[in-house]
């Protein structure tokens, strides 16, 4: 008795387990979480010191403002508002306990009448086992078996309830969120989310974590094949495809198309086709004043050395259309004068000096090729995450649409004559209730009248 | 004629049921309440068979798609939902009052999807992140509880203005504070269930299609605000015993939380749903 007590008047358990903390956590998370939607996430501090001026910037940076959901005290609010939901279940358990024990049949006949729901016949002549039985059919066969019947000083009273397992449900619907936090807080710990940048041809066999910045081994390798991208007519885009090749110790494992919205997950490891990057290969045809003629392949994000000519090409820029021919930028170093770049169309051959040579430089054709972009992704916790979703709504179709109800059949003896009352309550839905409750009170009123 | 076309007159057909249900309101004439509901079926009926036109139409232009995929779509649908649930509260509750509260809901978002100039009504090919199953289920699950909160916000705005019962007038004709309060309730349970379900439609979605099932973007931080804002609503109502007034006012403050989800996440914010608003 005396720990009860203390528990009750515990100052800090009355905070945690009150609803005003609750309301005021909940109405907390919807303002903070506004902010994140304002201000843009997650770019480049020096942007918001640009954006927003030093004074704000110091607020931005101070509570984490450009990473709003991971910062400390966001956390703290989700942290606290899981607690005070475990808190807020737990002290509403004897409660439940005490509504789930109650005896729906420690009631008299007086109590029954005063339900808001009843009706009450008198039948002709001394209540006989006949009859008794005969209503008790009718009952049975519109509300449902009987689950509990008692005698009563006057009669006999039979109950139908159904549904008071209900009042559980609202556990359910608790705990659904806090496994799907917990899900989130297992797949943050113990998966990954990274990018992989992979150019056609090419295999990876680790991403960079988003996070952390640190290689995470794949345990076997991803090779893009090709990468093709298709457009309606309208100019929007229609499909985004890689072809990939699984290589585990160098040996083919799988072969598969990625598409957005047709994701890949081998050993546990998620792909996404998230974006790709056009990667052209210029080819060029140099001529040497002695005539000779040199072909460079120019790759895109590479300097080419070309060392029999003692230069280093590249390719700068590419512009698949100009004047209906393709054309590019190539960049040139030849170790005396400063790097340069001149603009070479197609059949339009160009000149330029190195020293005291002096090149011609042809296009000879460009192909294009691509480097696509994946997200690569492990999250051991999604499935418990979906575990908590699908009881969330369980648990909110029993919290809401799970009456606990009641249908109580007296029959006895009333001023010498044969009489039944019929009562029933819900504690949902009631108006469907009422309508269920006229149908056996029918079926009864019929059956007196045979 | 295109579906489109017929699309706009709705908004014309829901504007004339609005003044039907208003005159039925102001003037008590039994037979104007009946012509407001014959008219609010009739642009239903237009409207269902403007939306099915589309979706054909989309078939014939090779895109082929439900009409569930852009700010245009989506206000259609909007609007067409509002007018469901509220001809289902309608019949169960034998009252036309509430008429003229939902069927201006519906003609204000047909006449933005047809008449503004921001809004595109072509029929545009889905581009590779819309090409799921799971866009129809997450649309719909959205909206069926973007409607049912508009329909709540309608009662509350009707709880707000209703004098205390025995007093005369205009407003007393409007259903029972208990009545008004009772269904406020209901409606906010059915949404908050089916925006839940949305969000979940949507995690389960952004999972297969981004790698991520959350990512805090604008539109799904907004719908969670929206989600506490009526959680918030709901435990008031089961543990403090909150009524009439105070839900009232939370109906509206949660309605306008779902339009900023719905429109101003849209034009005042950037992120991933930014096909929502073109």
């Amino acid at each position: 008795m005396g720990k009860k007590n203390s528990s009750k008047s515990n100052p800090v358990w009355n905070f945690i387990t009150s609803v005003k903390l609750a309301v005021f956590l909940l109405l907390t998370l919807a303002v903070t979480s506004i902010i994140g939607t304002v201000i843009p996430q997650g770019e480049p501090l020096q942007r918001y010191l640009e954006h927003y001026g030093p004074a704000f910037f110091k607020v931005i940076k101070a509570l984490h403002l450009y990473d709003t959901y991971n910062s400390w005290w966001f956390l703290t609010l989700l942290g606290l508002f899981a607690l005070n939901l475990i808190a807020c279940t737990i002290r509403r358990i004897p409660f439940t306990i005490k509504l789930w024990k109650r005896d729906s049949l420690a009631l008299d006949l007086d109590r029954l009448m005063r339900f808001r729901l009843k009706k009450q016949w008198k039948v002709a002549g001394k209540p006989n086992p006949h009859i008794l039985e005969k209503i008790k059919d009718v009952f049975q066969k519109e509300a449902g078996s009987v689950t509990a019947q008692k005698e009563l000083e006057s009669g006999q009273i039979f109950m139908v309830e159904r549904g008071k397992w209900s009042y559980w449900g609202l556990y359910g619907l608790h705990a659904s969120i806090l496994i799907v936090l917990v899900g989130a807080v297992i797949g943050s710990l113990t998966g990954f989310k990274g990018n992989l940048m992979l150019p056609e041809g090419e295999a990876a066999d680790h991403v960079l974590d988003r996070k952390s910045g640190q290689p995470q081994p794949l345990g076997f390798s991803i090779r893009c094949d090709k990468f093709t991208v298709s457009f309606y007519d309208t100019g929007a885009p229609k499909e985004f495809r890689s072809d990939v090749t699984i290589l585990e110790n160098g040996k083919e494992i799988l072969k598969t198309p990625l598409r957005v919205n047709a994701p890949l997950t081998y050993k546990g490891i998620t792909f996404y086709q998230a974006s790709y990057q056009p990667m052209p290969e210029a080819q060029i045809r140099l001529i040497s004043p002695d005539g000779k003629e040199t072909r460079v392949t120019l790759p895109a994000f590479q300097k080419v050395p070309v060392p029999d000519l003692r230069l280093v090409l590249g390719l700068y820029q590419y512009l698949p259309d100009v004047h209906g021919v393709p054309a590019v930028r190539v960049w040139i170093e030849d170790g005396s004068s400063p790097a340069r770049t001149i603009w070479v169309l197609k059949g339009n051959a160009k000149e330029f000096s190195s020293g005291s040579n002096t090149y011609r430089v042809s296009l000879v054709d460009v192909r294009n090729k691509y480097m696509t972009g994946l997200q690569v992704k492990k999250d051991p916790g999604v499935w418990i995450v979906w575990l908590g979703f699908f009881l969330m709504i369980a648990g909110f179709v029993v919290v809401f649409w799970v009456p606990h109800r009641r249908i109580y059949l007296w029959v006895g003896e009333q001023g010498g004559k044969a009489a039944v009352v019929l009562a029933g309550q819900s504690n949902k839905n009631k108006i469907h209730f009422e309508k269920d409750f006229e149908k056996v009170a029918e079926a009864i009123e019929k059956s007196l009248e045979e | 004629m295109t579906s489109s076309y017929l699309l706009s007159w709705t908004t014309f057909v829901y504007l004339g049921a609005a003044a039907l249900y208003l005159i039925h309101w102001v003037f008590r004439v039994q037979k104007v309440g009946l012509l407001a509901t014959l008219t609010t079926a009739a642009g239903l009926l237009l409207q269902t068979a403007g939306i099915i036109m589309r979706w054909v139409e989309s078939y014939k232009l090779g895109y082929g798609h439900a009409p569930l995929s852009n700010l245009y779509e989506s206000l259609v649908f909007f609007s067409w939902l509002t007018i469901v649930v509220y001809l289902i509260i309608e019949w169960k509750i034998k009252q036309r009052v509430i008429g003229a509260f939902a069927t201006p809901f519906a003609s204000l978002a047909m006449a933005y999807a047809s008449f503004s100039p921001r809004v595109e009504d072509t029929i545009q090919p889905l581009i590779p992140a819309l090409q799921s199953n799971w866009l129809i289920a997450h649309v719909i699950t959205c909206f069926l509880g973007y409607a049912s909160f508009a329909v709540a916000c309608g009662l509350g705005i009707m709880y707000l203005i209703r004098p205390q019962a025995g007093s005369s007038g205009v407003m007393a004709v409007l259903p029972e504070h208990r009545v008004l309060d009772d269904l406020m309730h209901q409606t906010i349970i059915f949404g908050f269930l089916w925006l839940t379900i949305g969000i979940i439609t949507g995690a389960v979605w952004a999972n297969q299609a981004w790698g991520t099932y959350w990512s805090w973007d604008p539109k799904e931080t907004w719908s969670l605000i929206t989600w506490f804002v009526y959680a918030t609503a709901l435990h008031a109502r089961f543990i403090r015993g909150w009524k009439g007034k105070k839900i009232a006012i939370l109906s509206i403050v949660g309605f306008v939380s779902v339009m900023f989800t719905y429109f101003g996440v849209n034009f005042l914010l950037s992120g991933l749903h930014s096909y929502g608003s073109g």
